[in-house]
């Protein structure tokens, strides 16, 4: 009889955990000597620097965050020029959808393992991140100058520059130029003017405005309807505060206009079950003469349909000459420097070379995005009809003024159920229950 | 006791995988139940008993939880249902019955958030394939807006689940149906049963352990759905297809209260394991034998 001994295979086992720990120790130990390393280093090399000319400036790896996949090809050329401007300067970038860029990257972020230089949503998710403290200071940086003053605004919080938005928005719906002008149409300055302005559309046999009801829709065209009906520009913020409510005149009113648009059949049918991609293709392919968007649209829209001439619209809820605001933008994709970040230097030098308005050109034209760095040069005729905005009086997105993310939700949804059948006064009072158990909290 | 020793090197892998990817996350999660977390401070609160407060009275929390049975039911109901009829037409051996079996059973192996995709442009009220078939059959006004009316939008998304998963079911009822002595139909048919008395006195009583797997895997991965739903519609429209799972998320990830998600996902596994003991319960008390 065979007998089998148990010895060689528990010392295999014994020998496979050893050397498991051991791994797991020796990066522990190893990650942890860097860590201990990283700081004495950088004086260190500082004060050789001084010493010696000489001496090449200590090799870094900068992990550049964002959501934006669309933009890799442009990012990737203009990291380029950085690395040979700054050789020894390497800057590995890594995108996340946005979906995932809620959850995966701010984990990475607020883990210290990647996102040196990130980008982050204005709102409740820059509220979230500099509450963390995961901004570092940029107060004092001078690139601060190359932006629009005006347009980086959302990138503050008590005083201090925490990120600086890089993309700028119009939040205005699109409108086919070509099919205005074959009808005599003008944008109104007026309600009456623009209900009459849809009535002319669809007797054309026009969709008149393409509305994503299911996704991006109401987010987006809340904006425009409620911007001339705000009783002061941070009536949101005194939502959430409980100084103001949306059973208040200004909100119903918001959404009895909406409500009137979506009964006067103005919007496609069934315009709730309709999502970005579906609403897009009816204005692509003409239609729809009004898609309620924003400018970020323009460029894809374009590429869809050469034939495209688009301009931007923002309807006016009020009578004429009692307008405050001509139209919404945003300034997005605001760009930070990690508290974790190992190489703080490095990653504020590759902010500044991003702020220089030839570089900021060359990623707007490229990627057909407005951007807020000052004295660019816009190539498109997309990019240039954005452009056209910069005169005028426009508002922050009042959505991004609501920082809580279920009252932004509570408040998109008060849109979709007045879509949805429900009467103005129902549905805003459903909306208010949401926020008064927030305001509870 | 050398021999015990070895056993526990062999289970020993295994019960440091369930530790760190089940039993830590599941004790950390309760931690953060009771914290005021935002999920990016390296600080927070102990808050005690009040996320739970908060998420048990929450509107949007009782509107999911509603939800989610509304979409159990429809989906239990409807995929129980349509795989056992399934299964009785293809249980057979004639060769057609394997290529429709395989062509039942392929949206199982499609990824979720592809069906939820392809459904999604299905559903769609401009150019979407059902609002075709009813601009075919000239009644466009009729069509009815399948994820975007409150009132039916979680019932079309329960008819995607079932689309995609009764193939699957329909499997396990073949395999019980397969299991069933022939003899015994055959006696019954002797004694002058008919098909329906058959299926009801001989079939359906010997396939219950099959149909008790089929519910309780079903009323399981309906209540756990949320990939579906988070591609579809994202709990909308007005929180119409919320569940509990959409609703942790959102909280999570869009809100920034982990807290309060972990107290609403501590909620969930409570729920889930309370529907699990009772399933094996009814699992026992069904178990036929002959």
């Amino acid at each position: 009889m065979r007998t089998y001994s148990y010895r060689p295979a528990l010392r295999a086992a014994a020998l496979a955990v050893l050397l498991l720990t051991a791994a797991c120790s020796n990066n522990a130990a190893s990650s942890a000597q860097n860590k201990e390393s990283a700081a004495p280093s950088a004086p260190v090399a500082a004060e050789s620097t001084q010493s010696t000319e000489n001496v090449k400036p200590e090799e870094v790896t900068l992990s550049f965050l964002h959501w934006r996949g669309e933009d890799v090809p442009a990012f990737t050329d203009i990291i380029g020029k950085f690395q040979t401007e700054y050789p020894h300067i390497k800057v590995e970038m890594q995108t996340l959808p946005s979906d995932q860029y809620q959850t995966a990257a701010l984990a990475k972020i607020a883990g210290g393992d990647a996102g040196d230089v990130f980008a982050s949503f204005p709102g409740a998710q820059f509220e979230a991140v500099a509450k963390a403290g995961l901004y570092t200071d940029l107060s004092a940086e001078p690139y601060a100058a190359n932006f629009n003053e005006a347009l980086i605004e959302a990138g503050v919080k008590e005083g201090k520059r925490l990120a600086i938005p890089y993309q700028l928005v119009y939040n205005d719906p699109i409108y086919n130029v070509k099919l205005f002008d074959k009808l005599g149409l003008t944008p109104p300055d007026d309600w009456e003017g623009f209900l009459a302005l849809c009535a002319k559309l669809k007797e054309n046999g026009l969709i008149p405005i393409a509305f994503a009801g299911a996704d991006i829709g109401p987010g987006q065209f809340m904006n425009t309807m409620v911007m001339n009906n705000l009783p002061s520009d941070d009536a949101f913020t005194k939502v959430e505060s409980g100084e103001a409510k949306l059973t208040d005149e200004w909100w119903v009113k918001t959404l009895s206009q909406i409500k009137e648009l979506n009964d006067k059949g103005y919007f496609q049918p069934n315009a709730l079950g309709t999502k970005d991609a579906a609403a897009g293709a009816l204005f692509i392919q003409e239609k729809a003469a009004i898609l309620a968007s924003g400018s970020y649209q323009l460029a894809q829209n374009k590429a869809q349909n050469p034939e495209l001439e688009q301009k931007l619209l923002a309807p006016i809820t009020v009578e004429a000459g009692q307008a405050k605001y001509e139209g919404i933008h945003t300034s997005t994709f605001l760009l930070g420097i990690s508290t974790k970040s190992k190489h703080p230097e490095e990653a504020k030098t590759f902010l500044e070379f991003l702020s220089r308005p030839e570089i900021a050109g060359q990623y707007a034209n490229a990627t057909g995005q407005n951007v807020t760095v000052k004295g660019v040069e816009y190539t498109t005729p997309e990019l240039q009809t954005a452009t056209e905005w910069a005169g005028k009086k426009t508002l922050f997105q009042p959505r991004f003024t609501i920082t809580n993310g279920e009252n932004q939700k509570a408040v998109t949804n008060s849109i979709q159920a007045v879509l949805g059948g429900a009467s103005p006064e129902e549905a805003a009072k459903e909306a208010q229950a949401v926020v008064d158990q927030q305001i509870a909290k | 006791m050398r021999k015990r020793l070895t056993l526990w090197v062999f289970v020993l892998p295994g019960l440091l995988l369930y530790a760190v990817l089940f039993v830590y996350p599941a004790l950390a999660g309760l931690f953060y139940s009771f914290t005021d977390w935002d999920g990016l401070s390296p600080s927070f609160q102990i808050t005690g008993w009040k996320n739970y407060d908060t998420v048990l009275h929450s509107l949007v929390f009782q509107k999911a939880l509603w939800n989610n049975l509304k979409f159990m039911a429809a989906v239990v109901f409807g995929q129980t249902l349509l795989s056992l009829v399934l299964a009785l037409l293809l249980s057979g051996n004639r060769r057609i019955y394997v290529p429709l079996r395989a062509l039942f059973f392929f949206p199982a192996i499609l990824s979720t958030v592809s069906v939820g995709l392809i459904w999604s442009f299905v559903y769609d009220p401009g150019i979407g394939l059902l609002q075709g078939l009813f601009n075919l059959l000239g009644a466009e006004g009729l069509a009815p807006s399948w994820v975007g009316d409150r009132r039916i939008a979680i019932y079309s998304i329960a008819a995607v689940q079932v689309w995609a998963h009764t193939g699957q079911m329909m499997i396990v009822f073949i395999a019980g149906l397969q299991g069933i002595p022939a003899e015994l139909k055959d006696a019954a048919a002797i004694d002058g049963g008919g098909r329906w008395r058959i299926f009801r006195s001989v079939t359906w009583p010997l396939l219950a352990p099959s149909a008790t797997i089929v519910i309780a895997y079903t009323t399981i991965q309906s209540f756990k759905a949320f990939d579906l739903i988070f591609t579809m519609t994202d709990g909308g429209p007005n929180n119409a297809t919320e569940i509990i799972t959409t609703y942790i998320y959102h909280l999570a990830f869009s809100s920034y209260s982990f807290g309060e998600a972990s107290a609403g996902s501590a909620l969930f596994l409570v729920l889930l394991a309370a529907l699990t003991w009772l399933q094996f319960k009814a699992l026992r008390a069904d178990r036929i034998s002959y």
